[in-house]
């Protein structure tokens, strides 16, 4: 027997934690399009990963990968330290919520819990009392005996997460189990993975499309674009850090304004030029920062600019600017407005107005001002 | 002119036509009865055939004197006797009935891995390949394909003279209870595997991916998850495959070469041979209750399967 070949970084840091898995430049090919390109990162033991990105970004790809149902083309993966290209699915420790649940209808939501068990060998005498257990743990308390279509939607969620989870795996893997639930049952669903998660201390990947459900549940979330991953970070840093303009455009609402490069600092500080306006801001991303003369563009989210009906409520701002409202969105906890800007060639900015009640209504067509800070804006080349 | 052409097709004016006219034929207020009206043409064959029957069971009560070849006037149940008692007719009934089991357990068997490859592989190469493989022996027919098989098997047949090749006295493979029981089978796998592929299309490919990471190997996989959710198509093929093994007339005839008779040789033999015509009708009414008790048994054991047309008790 040979001995498993070991990741080297297993024990690595990361705050000196054991990491789980090592995925290691890992790319997929399908018929010659790189679904997944060169793809790297650790996950330490214990920790909540997000894999963000929109459809045919490749998270879903790279979620089968670490599931052992597709091969990466190259590179390879590690679960525990040990290389695990060549093990097939059922002799993985992983546990995993589909998209579309996958409960075997025929089964009883306990039978459903139970069948990893069964299907491990685990002593019978102690599969009732293990899988009671789970079902607490999920508050699916007594429901053992119903059949699937017998639960609701959140049931079965319930059900998946005990399923998946029953048998102590070393990893839990949750394919978009939430997409197709409505809002509310969403955003509970999302603290209930996350109060199950932190319960048990398991190392979990999530995929998902959702940013909010990104931003809310995850220690750390991976942004996949094209099969490449655009930045790992805690989601603070994800939102308030972004590493280049697909990041930043991703999550949040962000506004672009394209201009030359007319000069940058040693301190981070750039000032691009847009027609005869002249923008600060901070570097965005320091491993491929603006070069002087070069084209780049400036970000700045919808919720750190302010509105005002006059400039001189704008004066200690750093930069303002006048435009007219050409729509209003009314979202319930704020309103949207989005403004044409003469100085930027009519562009449209959004803006958020977090508090309608307590301030004035702008109404379309009205002149406006709007202002923010130089350091909330970030250039991108 | 072109625009406004592809907006509004000329297929939409033809079917504004047709409705014009099914609309004058047909006023709204019939609409109530548009749904009997579809149904009535299966109604008539129906009842036509339940006239049938009660015909054959009129005559089934009539004796044939052999004398004057003439039919009693008074009802009798003498056929019955007769077809109760009478050794040739139970070793045919008996025959029929294990040859309708023994067909329906390996059609089911070899129909499964067809329809589950046809269902599940990736290729839409295979899957084509697969389904006019399928489909081929229904443009030849029942009565070809039984004689081609004698061509084959016969005594001077490709089978023996392969066979003699490699130094192997020639065998009589036909003529005999295993040619019938092979020749019932090869008929009958495509309708196993066309009743089976719908039944597997159901199943998601996302629960044998579930039970694979749960810790299922795929022969597990298979007996946990794959075969109970396919049953519904297990007992729509096998109700399909009994019955028309049951009530098989060419396949014995050709194969069996007169003597493996199954029930529907022997019907045929007392109409059209001794002109029994009270004798056959009463092997077709107890052949036609010996299928109606299996086919209910198969249903209350297992539920209606496919036929029950999702409305099944699970």
């Amino acid at each position: 027997m040979q001995e498993p070949f070991r990741a080297g970084a297993s024990r690595e840091a990361e705050g000196g934690r054991e990491i789980a898995v090592t995925v290691r430049n890992v790319g997929m090919d399908f018929d010659g399009i790189h679904a997944v390109k060169n793809a790297s990162f650790d996950l330490p033991k214990g920790r909540f990963l997000t894999i963000l990105g929109p459809s045919g970004s490749g998270k879903t790809t790279l979620l089968r990968m670490i599931a052992g149902f597709q091969t990466p083309s190259s590179g390879e993966i590690f679960i525990n330290g040990e290389a695990v290209s060549a093990v097939p699915p059922h002799k993985r420790s992983i546990g995993m919520v589909f998209q579309r649940l996958a409960l075997f209808p025929h089964m009883t939501a306990a039978e459903n819990v139970a069948f990893p068990l069964k299907m491990r060998r685990r002593d019978a005498r102690t599969i009732p009392e293990r899988v009671e257990r789970y079902l607490a743990l999920v508050r699916l308390g007594g429901y053992g005996g119903r059949r699937i279509h017998e639960l609701s939607g959140g049931q079965q969620q319930r059900v998946a997460i005990a399923r998946a989870l029953v048998f102590e795996p070393d990893l839990l893997l949750l394919d978009e189990p939430l997409a197709a639930l409505d809002r509310k049952l969403r955003e509970e669903m999302q603290l209930e993975f996350r109060r199950i998660q932190r319960e048990l201390g398991v190392t979990t990947i999530n995929v998902t499309h959702d940013q909010r459900e990104a931003l809310v549940v995850s220690d750390d979330i991976v942004v996949m674009d094209q099969g490449e991953i655009q930045q790992k970070a805690r989601p603070i840093h994800t939102y308030r850090q972004p590493r280049n303009a697909f990041v930043a455009n991703f999550i949040g609402v962000t506004n672009f304004i394209a201009g030359t490069v007319r000069s940058v600092s040693e301190g981070g500080d750039v000032s691009i030029l847009r027609g005869a306006l002249t923008l600060a801001g901070k570097i965005g991303d320091p491993v491929n920062p603006p070069a002087e003369g070069g084209k780049a563009s400036g970000a700045i989210r919808a919720e750190q600019i302010r509105l005002a009906g006059d400039a001189a409520q704008l004066s200690k701002l750093d930069c303002v600017l006048a435009g007219t409202v050409i729509d209003t969105i009314f979202e319930g906890e704020r309103m949207v407005y989005e403004v044409a800007c003469a100085a930027i060639g009519d562009e449209v900015i959004r803006v958020f107005d977090h508090d309608p009640a307590a301030h004035k209504q702008f109404d379309i067509g009205e002149s406006v001002f709007l202002g923010w800070n130089a350091r909330d804006m970030l250039v991108f080349r | 002119m072109r625009a406004a052409r592809t907006a509004y097709p000329l297929k939409w004016r033809i079917m504004d036509a047709l409705e014009g006219i099914a609309a004058a034929i047909w006023p709204a207020r019939f609409r109530r009865a548009t749904p009997y009206l579809m149904l009535l043409p299966a109604v008539l064959l129906v009842g036509l055939l339940v006239l049938g029957l009660i015909q054959i069971a009129d005559a089934s009560l009539r004796t044939l004197d052999t004398t004057t070849f003439q039919f009693s006037d008074d009802y009798s149940i003498a056929n019955f006797r007769r077809a109760l008692t009478e050794p040739l007719f139970l070793v045919v009934a008996q025959r029929s009935l294990v040859a309708a089991l023994i067909v329906t357990a390996v059609t089911l068997v070899f129909a499964f891995p067809y329809a589950y490859l046809m269902v599940r592989t990736r290729s839409p190469r295979l899957r084509k390949f697969l389904l006019i493989a399928l489909f081929l022996p229904f443009f030849i027919g029942q009565v070809v394909r039984a004689y081609g098989w004698l061509i084959i098997l016969g005594n001077q047949g490709m089978v023996n003279e392969a066979l003699g090749l490699i130094g192997v006295a020639p065998m009589r493979l036909i003529y005999n209870y295993p040619a019938v029981l092979f020749g019932l089978v090869q008929y009958m796998l495509p309708f196993a595997v066309l009743m089976l592929a719908p039944a597997l299309t159901a199943i998601p490919e996302e629960l044998e991916a579930a039970a694979g990471s749960l810790g299922a190997n795929w022969v597990r996989t298979f007996i946990h998850v794959v075969l109970p959710l396919a049953r519904p198509g297990f007992i729509g093929a096998g109700v399909v495959v009994l019955t028309l093994s049951l009530t098989d007339f060419a396949v014995p005839a050709i194969l069996g070469g007169g003597s493996q008779d199954f029930i529907a040789n022997a019907i045929y033999d007392q109409f059209f041979r001794t002109s029994d015509q009270g004798l056959g009708a009463t092997l077709a009414l107890m052949l036609v209750a010996l299928g109606s008790i299996l086919v209910g048994l198969v249903f209350a054991l297992f539920g209606a399967g496919t036929l029950a047309m999702g409305r099944s008790r699970a």
